[in-house]
């Protein structure tokens, strides 16, 4: 670690947080420090002050309460992977935590401070966006919720203004007839993702789609949102012929380059694929059992 | 019986020990558990960035983040104001001590630093010296260059355009980008071959730029002693004694002034054979500072300036009769060796061993033709855990049979049984002028073959086609030949200094030895390794024994580590000085046996020398070890130790069988490799336990190669692989659970019959995971692949062949025959 000089501050409330990153310029937030560290020392990031909130133990939860699932900022990914109700009720969240980094990244990394960092490779936007999650910061001029659908505006760009701390992600209480899913590729373990896909869908009485979020990973400017095939599978039977249709219309509104991680048409056609097999993985957590053939992916 | 007459009967009547676990002392064959992993398991191994001296500085190199550009002015004020620095030095400085530039072992010059032409991204252009590396960096943000930046060209065609940016305007009389020129083998001959034969097949095929990455970055401390006029430095060197030749004749300082050290090595694999820049700027400030310098890289810095590996583009063409009898292989290369010609390679051939092409192969018509070229990328062409550019030579020719196989439409496993150099025809003389020493080719395939059950693979892949199956089965072969080993020292020579290396052996008045060698571990074992070998022709137990290697203030010369010459050539020295000590020993024991020395035999059962016809007269090396200290015979030098420098007579030809059995995904492209299989034939196995290891070690590496490692570069020269998130390193979880078997045919020329083995499977294992994708998908059509293989490499040939699939076509929602499946 060869950073440029900065001043460390570990606040352990809220407040004290908010006050110090009004009262300074050029302040960053430290959470679990697995893109902020490096970052700083490479020096691509030469923050004066660090807002370390390590120390901010209110900020550690993951629970069930007033009709949403709440996870706190300084929530590591590890916490989402062991957590009992998340593995219940929350197949999306269950998914992404294990395919996010490594065991060390996990124990460390947080997911506000993933979503705060706002990588478009990035799992958690994507699982936000397809559950219609919101943001919660708190600035000087008190707390503020923020949808996911407004919260990313550019690469590694969000929302939340340099004097606001994002204390907590939040997801409406999974329904009765709801199933959700994470399906990533990546070139290797610990990477980030090629394409991933997070969905969510809510059935009503007679097993026809009410409700469908899409969220997708490394394939736009930012985690984004795949609406026209959200609107394909509404009001439809789940079957392979809609999946099908679905992934065809995510195919056609993400917008993937190439870059390292793989050729942009390639991105396309796995964000075909994986919409596919993570609407499957929804659908049938959701209580319609899926046949998935001879490959058994 | 001399030395010399035991030598050459040595692997007829050496030590036998096939898989006979040694005498109980750790002698060969035994699974000695390795002496060096007790300090690195409790964290007390010493690499160089351990080494603190008091006083000491540190230094950082700035680097130019432009990878073609001349530099107009340097301002280094700024970092002087910074507090804790020291010292800015640029090429200014160096020029007054001549030490601007250093010579490759290519025979080009290559900047220190930087005085006037940029010719890759990431060089070095300054450095500053401070009191802490804080400090460093913080001065090195500082200093102020401005460059005026020129096109680049990094790909090795472009580079060979009319048009193209001249990077060498340093090279008197260079006015385009090509270096040399190779050829070998007989153009027309081969020519006429083609022309005759029923079949031809021709492939391209680029074997790409690949970085050996050692977990342990390069580095040095260096130290000038003003009082004692001498320069010790503390580095990351494959080669230490070659490395002490080298500064001498850089520097100037005299070569008994110089001390290098070689410490703990975390990883070489090729990476740290040659000079890099921060150690001739850490020596140069320390002699000029007079204060202990420390040079150690990021991460980013070893993968982006030092040594890469690979980058061939090749066209490989086979011609053959329509029973698969291959008649003639015609290779035509352009090698991209970056900025400079920096290869590390010290064979008196441009392209190393690439001209062992012809492989495993008795193939009568030979021809390689090599352009090499300069682009603005970052130098080198090392040999990374092989012997100078073998990998490239077997990649081509196990893909070549691949290609013909399936041309054919013959199993790839016969192609390669009916050209098989015929185990009676060793030693063998191939085509383009190797004698290889021995192998039985068609032994290793035909055990590999039935551990695998290979009949049930293609029986099942052949199920899997007919079922439409969701995943596709691929098996890939390759039955490779190395050639490792070098010297002997007329073929091979780092600055003129042939590759013999060497062994002292000293045996201690109780007993007990200190062997020193002329080559240097970096995680090949080699305290235990040596440490047997001298138990073997001793008699010793091998706890007796301690092995030190490293520092050339110590041990005798030697040449180094790399190109699996360890035991090729210092583990022969090492038996040839053991068995002088035995000599020597012989005349000893018969002292204390009262008996005519002719009349003393030794018996390595027992490790001792006992009376002809009267066993229960014998004394113990121990015994006789006192002797030669307390009790010397009239006439014999006191003490009891010796020496060898051992040039070898010819290189060894380890070879194996490898079998990859893969499992394609056909929706994502993403690739399962269910079992490798690898069965190596390294001639006498020292410690077995080791051997597997080094295959082990040495297929992760390959497969890395095979499915994810590549440097990249933009079109500006930016290098975009240049840290571990773009440059991928398998882990455990890529890396499937490797199967190895072995068989043993022993080197007639080696003492005791070894081959080297650290690179077998870094050599072998590449081509036979390609071949098993394109088997997989052979059956469409597909020829080749170029590595690495990741997912979307894959998919897009499945694309092409028409074998993509989508999930919706094997889903059914609400279960078989429900409403809305997928059947409607």
């Amino acid at each position: 670690m060869k950073a440029a000089p900065f001043e460390h501050h570990e606040p352990t409330t809220v407040d004290e947080a908010v006050s110090l990153l009004a009262s300074v310029d050029e302040a960053t937030v430290l959470a679990g420090g697995q893109s902020q560290v490096p970052l700083m020392r490479f020096r691509l990031s030469t923050p004066e002050t660090v807002v370390d909130i390590n120390g901010i133990e209110e900020l550690n939860y993951v629970r069930e309460a007033d009709g949403h699932l709440r996870i706190g900022a300084l929530t590591r990914h590890a916490d989402v992977e062991e957590s009992d109700l998340v593995a219940d009720r929350y197949g999306s969240f269950a998914d992404a935590a294990p395919e996010i980094g490594d065991p060390q990244i996990r124990n460390r990394g947080t997911v506000a401070g993933s979503i705060a960092q706002a990588d478009p490779k990035g799992d958690w936007g994507s699982v936000v966006l397809a559950h219609d999650g919101e943001l919660v910061a708190r600035g000087p001029d008190g707390r503020r919720t923020i949808p996911a659908d407004e919260f990313f505006l550019f690469p590694y760009e969000t929302d939340l203004a340099g004097d606001e701390l994002l204390t907590e992600v939040r997801v409406p209480a999974a329904r009765e007839r709801e199933g959700s899913a994470y399906r990533k590729l990546k070139r290797k373990v610990g990477d980030y993702a090629m394409a991933g896909v997070a969905t969510r869908v809510i059935l009503d009485g007679d097993g026809t789609i009410e409700t469908a979020g899409i969220g997708l990973t490394s394939v736009d400017l930012t985690n984004s949102r795949a609406a026209e095939a959200e609107a394909v599978l509404e009001g439809e039977a789940p079957s392979a012929d809609v999946f099908r249709e679905a992934a065809e219309a995510a195919r056609e509104e993400c917008n993937p380059e190439t870059d390292e991680h793989g050729d942009a048409e390639y991105k396309r056609r796995m964000v075909g694929v994986l919409t596919q097999r993570a609407l499957a993985d929804a659908v049938e957590r959701a209580g319609i059992p899926v046949e998935r053939g001879r490959a058994a992916q | 019986m001399s030395s010399d007459e035991e030598f050459h009967q040595a692997a007829d009547e050496g030590p036998q020990p096939e898989e006979h676990a040694g005498h109980g002392r750790g002698g060969m064959g035994d699974d000695v558990t390795r002496k060096e992993d007790k300090r690195f398991i409790t964290g007390r191994g010493e690499y160089v960035d351990d080494v603190k001296k008091p006083g000491m500085l540190h230094c950082e190199l700035v680097r130019s983040p432009h990878a073609h550009a001349r530099i107009e002015t340097i301002r280094t004020d700024p970092a002087m104001e910074v507090d804790g620095v020291v010292a800015v030095l640029t090429a200014e400085d160096l020029l007054a001590y001549d030490l601007a530039t250093m010579p490759t072992l290519m025979e080009d010059t290559q900047d220190v630093l930087v005085n006037d032409k940029v010719k890759f991204q990431s060089q070095a252009v300054a450095a500053v010296v401070a009191e802490d590396r804080y400090a460093a960096t913080d001065g090195a943000d500082r200093v102020q260059v401005s460059y005026d930046t020129l096109d680049a060209v990094v790909d090795a065609g472009e580079a060979m355009a009319e048009d193209a940016p001249l990077i060498r305007d340093d090279v008197e009389g260079q006015e385009d980008n090509h270096i040399f020129t190779w050829e070998t083998g007989d153009e027309n001959a081969t020519r006429e071959a083609f022309e005759d034969l029923p079949v031809t097949v021709e492939e391209d095929m680029h074997y790409k730029r690949i970085h050996p990455a050692p977990i342990e970055t390069c580095g040095c401390v260096a130290d000038f002693d003003p009082g004692k006029d001498k320069l010790t430095v503390h580095m990351t060197s494959q080669a230490p004694h070659a490395h002490r030749t080298l500064f001498s004749m850089v520097s100037g300082i005299p070569e008994h002034k110089i001390r290098i050290v070689s410490p703990d090595v975390g990883g070489g694999f090729g990476n740290k054979v040659p000079i890099y820049p921060g150690y001739v700027v850490a020596a140069a400030a320390s002699y000029v500072l007079e204060q202990p310098v420390k040079w150690i890289e990021e991460r980013s810095e070893n993968l982006q300036t030092t040594s890469f590996a690979r980058d061939y583009e090749m066209t490989g063409r086979v011609a053959a009769t329509e029973d698969g009898e291959i008649r003639a292989v015609d290779v035509d290369v352009l090698a991209n060796h970056g900025a400079y010609n920096a290869a590390a390679q010290p064979s008196k051939f441009p392209a190393g061993f690439f001209k062992i092409f012809t492989g495993s192969y008795d193939i009568e018509n030979a021809y390689a033709h090599m352009d090499a070229v300069y682009t603005n990328t970052a130098p080198g062409g090392i040999a990374y855990r092989c012997s100078f550019r073998v990998t490239e030579a077997i990649y081509l020719i196990e893909r070549m049979v691949k290609v013909l196989a399936d041309e054919l439409d013959m199993d790839p496993a016969e192609v390669r049984r009916r050209n098989f150099i015929p185990k009676e025809a060793f030693p063998y003389e191939s085509t383009t002028g190797w004698e290889y020493d021995s192998g039985d080719y068609h032994k290793a395939l035909d055990l590999a073959l039935e551990n695998v059950d290979y009949e049930a693979l293609r029986e099942e892949q052949q199920r899997r086609l007919e079922n439409d199956d969701d995943t596709l089965l691929g098996i890939g072969l390759s039955t490779f030949t190395e050639i490792v080993g070098a010297g002997p020292g007329k073929q091979c020579d780092i600055a003129g200094v042939e590759m013999f290396d060497s062994c002292e052996v000293r045996v201690h008045p109780t007993g007990k030895a200190t062997v020193r060698i002329g080559v240097q571990t970096q995680g090949q074992g080699h305290e235990t390794t040596f440490a047997q070998i001298v138990a073997e022709e001793l008699g010793m137990d091998v706890d007796d024994i301690t092995v030190e290697h490293g520092d050339t203030d110590t041990e005798p010369y030697g040449l180094g580590t790399y190109a699996s010459r360890s035991t090729p050539v210092a583990g022969a020295a090492t038996a040839v000085a053991s068995r002088k000590v035995r000599d020597k020993a012989r005349t000893i024991a018969a002292n204390e046996l009262e008996a005519d020395p002719d009349d003393v035999e030794w018996d390595r059962e027992s490790g001792a020398f006992h009376v002809s016809g009267a066993p229960e007269q014998s004394v113990t090396m121990t015994e006789v070890a006192a002797g030669a200290y307390m009790n010397s015979p009239p006439g014999e030098e006191p003490g009891l130790e010796a020496v060898n420098y051992y040039d070898p007579p010819n290189m060894t030809f380890p070879f194996g069988a490898y079998v990859c059995v893969v499992e394609i995904d056909r929706e994502t492209g993403d690739l399962d490799i269910r079992k490798f299989h690898a069965v190596d034939d390294c001639g006498k196995r020292i410690n077995p336990m080791i051997v597997e290891g080094q295959i082990h070690g040495g297929l992760a590496q390959g497969l890395g190669t095979a499915l994810m490692e590549e440097i990249t570069y933009d079109d500006l020269g930016n290098n975009t692989a240049g840290d571990f998130m773009n440059y991928l390193l398998p882990t455990a979880m890529e890396i499937p659970e490797f199967e190895t078997d072995y068989t043993v045919t022993p080197s007639p020329h080696h003492p005791i019959g070894a081959k080297g083995v650290g690179e077998s499977p870094t050599v072998g294992s590449p081509p036979a995971v390609v071949n098993a994708v394109v088997d997989a998908m052979s059956h469409a059509g597909v020829t080749h692949l170029d590595m690495p293989l990741t997912s979307d490499v894959v998919w897009d040939a499945l694309d092409d062949a028409g074998l993509a699939r989508d999930p919706a076509d094997r889903l059914s929602v609400g279960g078989p025959g429900e409403e809305g499946t997928a059947d409607d």
